[in-house]
């Protein structure tokens, strides 16, 4: 498809294709879905890039655009492309300074700013960013009666290009065709948490591969509907965004207002989703309140219905077995009553595809939506490389990120590291070689690679296990890598567990880990199982219990390097304590208190004992102190508690 | 067209007393075409008084409220309302069973003329009418940005939000003059200041005559273009915002008070 190796000639194409028959975009505008077809798109970016060079735009110029999703801002990113120009996308919460550092050093000779706020930003920084020579708005409230020669509004640039389309009618044909697929398209400024903000330069051919992988991995008509409401600046709009939309035909709708993004979603009901673990989080969380304020009715038909779907949902997927009729008929009455009304609510009643991304998605989240219905994958992806691996189809793991898509490789390097290569590996980073070669190192048959920064290992089955930030990782003793927050936060998803400090580190040959247990799970656990306790000094010291911990931390073991693996743990009998400064007031622990407190015990359990005796202190909540004196049992693991023992 | 710089409302000479209490003394207050009026003043200087006199909520013993000619002084609330005065309450004053639009159509009556049968068949000019109104009310909803609570209801709102919907109201009558009773009070400075936004965006926009009253200083001397100041329900000074500030006898009854505060 030489012929659409660009975003602009893939417009082009889609044009061709369609033109006036078929709706390209959506925005809702006064309460109603205003829709744009394909030709009215395929000239809104003509004349607004004819409008461009009018301007002084040229090939290879960069240009800045900051707003909200909205056609106008995909108009403006394709208007520019088709000039030839880099389009420079900015998050709309920047500040001035941020944007002067990215305006700035991207060398922009325009910037697209969408409104007033905006605006203002642009002329609070307009003596330090000489080189812009217009700032162009589509968003024109509270705009009116600014006298500023530097502003331009989105109108009065198309019809510059109209005039210019009217001398040269074959110009913006040619300049479309003049693009190639290494031209660079568009550069995302990263975030980094240390030290400035780095362009990654991506090019055309980078966001296409990207858009037709994951086309291949999850086949999207022109009658779909996409939701745009990830900030447009970001790399995943970009490709899982505008590039399909362009190549497949996909209907893009835009929000009426970022606060309106949920209801709109509803309304319009997109096949393909993609929220951050915490968004899936909030959702199960909301349901769980409105079905409490709900009606008795509602009350009643979830109660019945979502075990109905937790049971099938784990016949399907975790114990792999078919489901017997009399579950499917019920499964069937509660996706009627049940499954498929919340679903609608919460705009997933078309969803063939739902991905999270950002943090590891608790299994009791994924449990939740696959009960009604939605099968939530993960997606594990950088800026500088795209998507680097994905769970496909129905192939969807709990401890693991997935495999790489078609066209991608994954390598763990000698340190750990999780390096990516393939087509979706962009250009380095804007007017920094040093970081580029640092980040972007090519092997000895020439192969770039994209050093992520992340820590991770391939299971048996080819899957991703992702563990941490390279620079979060510690090291043993015998110099092997291990992450205390993966085994942490891979151990808390136990319903059982309700706290954990995993310890190791260069004066430690292994990992250990003292868990509190979670009272009331394991208490309810415990009466099912007919075992009698008093407290929780009683409770967590029962053998029964810790045979129940100790599957929890071997399915934890199962997902880690040998070196890496938790070898011995306690179940402590008093819980850690923000009151005695062991945790801090958001229930982070504080480790190097909680390494003085439980000197002793690690000592002992270093040393090899089975107990320890402890004398723990004890702060009542009257403000009197006291002393609780127990042994607590240290359990082993043994080397081969790993897959083979299992399987 | 009435010529900017005219007077539009004028105050003239009002005096008010609860039960021998005086709340307002000879007050004279003129207001001018397309600007934007605040008053101000400490608590129970007559601020609101001054307000309910004007749309006539209260009967002024003496003195007389003249709006583009029309007497309002004897005129009941409706048939000033009717006259193009619309006002928004320092308590709000919406429908919290109703929706934001349900609250912004309500106040579009004024502007309806299809009767009632017409309207209980929603037929011909009556949906037409309707939709007209819609319109109108969506460029309000699309103005305060406040669509995301359009199907919420009011009750429901936060404070800020539904004095954002009370401010949408009052547009919604299509007024010639705007009066607001403290329409920042209670807000987060951020809630301020986007108040403070819209309302000098009206002001800019349709170039409407506003009546600004509020009890904090701040963002008022900013916006107004002229500023009267009452005390114990004299006006003491009238003037820009800097004239007001620099004014002696404001310094020493408004922020006198404000520094015991």
């Amino acid at each position: 498809m030489s012929d659409t190796d660009t975003l602009p000639k893939s417009l082009r194409a889609r044009f061709e294709e369609y033109g006036s028959r078929k709706i390209a975009m959506r925005k809702k505008d006064l309460g109603i879905w205003q829709s744009y077809t394909w030709q009215e798109s395929y000239w809104q970016v003509r004349q607004l890039s004819l409008g461009l060079i009018q301007l002084g735009l040229k090939r290879g110029d960069k240009v800045c655009i900051i707003g909200d999703n909205d056609p106008q801002y995909f108009w403006a990113q394709l208007a520019i492309q088709s000039a030839g120009g880099v389009a420079v996308g900015l998050f709309t919460d920047s500040s001035p300074p941020e944007i002067q550092y990215v305006v700035h050093h991207s060398d922009a000779v325009l910037v697209f700013a969408k409104d007033q706020e905006q605006c203002d930003k642009l002329l609070e920084i307009q003596d330090q960013v000489p080189a812009v020579e217009r700032v162009i708005y589509w968003d024109d409230k509270g705009l009116w009666n600014y006298n500023e020669p530097w502003l331009v509004s989105f109108g009065q640039v198309q019809s510059l290009g109209r005039s210019l389309d009217a001398e040269q009618p074959e110009l913006f044909e040619r300049l479309v065709d003049e693009g190639s697929g290494e031209d660079l398209a568009i550069f995302c400024y990263t975030s980094g948490t240390t030290g400035l903000p780095k362009g990654a330069m991506i090019s055309h051919r980078n966001l296409i591969a990207g858009a037709d992988s994951n086309l291949q991995i999850d086949p999207r008509s022109d009658t779909d509907e996409h939701m745009s409401f990830l900030p447009p600046a970001w790399i995943t709009e970009n490709v899982l965004g505008l590039a399909i939309h362009l190549r497949s035909g996909m209907v893009v709708n835009f929000p009426e207002a970022p606060e309106t993004v949920r209801q709109n979603i509803r309304e319009v009901a997109p096949q393909s989703v993609f929220f951050s673990a915490r968004q899936w989080e909030n959702m199960v969380a909301m349901v769980q309140v409105k079905i409490i304020e709900s009606t008795w009715l509602n009350r009643f038909l979830y109660k019945i219905f979502m075990p109905v779907g937790y049971k099938v949902a784990a016949l399907r997927f975790e114990e792999r077995k078919p489901v017997g009729l009399l579950w499917r008929f019920l499964h069937m009455l509660g996706e009627l009553a049940v499954f498929r009304p919340l679903r609608d609510k919460l705009g997933l009643v078309n969803a063939k595809s739902a991905y999270s991304s950002g943090a590891a998605q608790s299994p009791e989240v994924i449990r939740f939506f696959r009960a009604i219905g939605v099968n939530i994958k993960q997606l594990y992806g950088s800026t500088e490389a795209q998507t680097h691996t994905l769970h496909i189809g129905d192939d969807v793991r709990f401890e693991t990120v997935g495999v790489p898509p078609p066209r991608m490789e994954i390598r763990i390097a000698e340190d750990g590291e999780i390096m990516v290569s393939g087509p979706t590996v962009a250009q380095g980073y804007y007017k920094n070689p040093e970081d580029s070669q640092k980040a972007f190192p090519v092997d000895e048959k020439g192969q770039r690679w994209y050093r992520t920064g992340d820590a991770g290992h391939i299971d048996s089955d080819g899957h991703l296990i992702y563990l941490d930030r390279m620079k979060e990782m510690l090291t043993l003793a015998g110099g092997e890598k291990y992450s205390p927050q993966y085994i942490e936060g891979q151990l808390k998803f136990s319903p059982y567990i309700r706290n954990v400090m995993s310890v190791g580190g260069e004066d430690k040959p292994f990992v250990t880990a003292l868990i509190n247990i979670d009272f009331d799970n394991v208490g309810r656990w415990a009466e099912r199982q007919g075992l009698a306790y008093t407290t929780l000094v009683d409770l967590c010291q029962k053998p029964g219990v810790y045979e129940l911990i100790r599957s929890d931390v071997e399915r934890v073991n199962r997902t880690l390097p040998p070196a890496a693996r938790v070898r011995k743990f306690v179940l402590l009998h008093k819980e850690f304590d923000a009151d005695e400064g062991e945790l801090t007031r958001t229930r982070k622990l504080r480790r190097k208190l909680l390494g003085e407190h439980y000197g002793d015990m690690l000592a002992t359990m270093y040393a090899g004992a089975d107990q320890v005796q402890v004398q723990a202190a004890v702060k009542y909540r009257d403000g009197r102190e006291g002393v609780v004196e127990t042994a607590v049992r240290i359990a082993t693991l043994e080397d081969e508690t790993s897959e083979e023992k299992q399987r | 067209m009435i010529q900017r710089d005219e007077i539009q409302l004028s105050a003239e000479g009002v005096s008010l007393s609860f039960a021998g209490i005086s709340a307002l003394s000879n007050v004279s207050v003129e207001a001018r075409q397309g600007e934007i009026l605040a008053i101000i003043g400490p608590n129970g200087a007559g601020k609101t008084s001054l307000l309910n006199c004007i749309n006539a909520f209260y009967r002024p013993d003496k003195g007389r409220i003249i709006f583009e000619g029309h007497d309002l002084t004897h005129l009941p609330p409706h048939r000033i309302a009717g006259l193009g005065v619309a006002r928004t309450f320092q308590n709000i004053a919406l429908y919290t069973g109703l929706s934001t639009l349900d609250n912004l159509m309500a106040a579009r009556h004024l502007h309806m003329h299809a009767g009632f049968l017409k309207s209980l068949l929603y037929w011909g000019p009556a949906r037409r009418e309707d939709i007209a109104h819609r319109e109108v009310v969506e460029e309000i909803i699309d103005f305060l940005e406040i669509e995301h609570i359009r199907k919420a209801i009011v009750g429901t709102l936060p404070y800020g939000l539904r004095k954002r919907v009370e401010l949408g109201r009052a547009l919604a009558m299509e007024p010639r003059l705007l009066l607001l009773d403290e329409p920042m009070s209670g807000m987060s400075q951020e809630e301020k200041e986007d108040m403070a936004r819209f309302i000098l965006d009206i002001h800019e926009r349709h170039g409407k005559t506003t009546l600004l009253i509020e009890h904090d200083m701040g963002l008022v001397m900013d916006i107004a273009d002229r500023v009267v100041v009452l005390d114990f329900g004299r006006k003491i000074a009238e003037g820009t915002p800097d004239d007001i500030r620099r004014n002696e006898v404001v310094i020493k009854a408004y922020l006198g008070e404000d520094m015991t505060e």
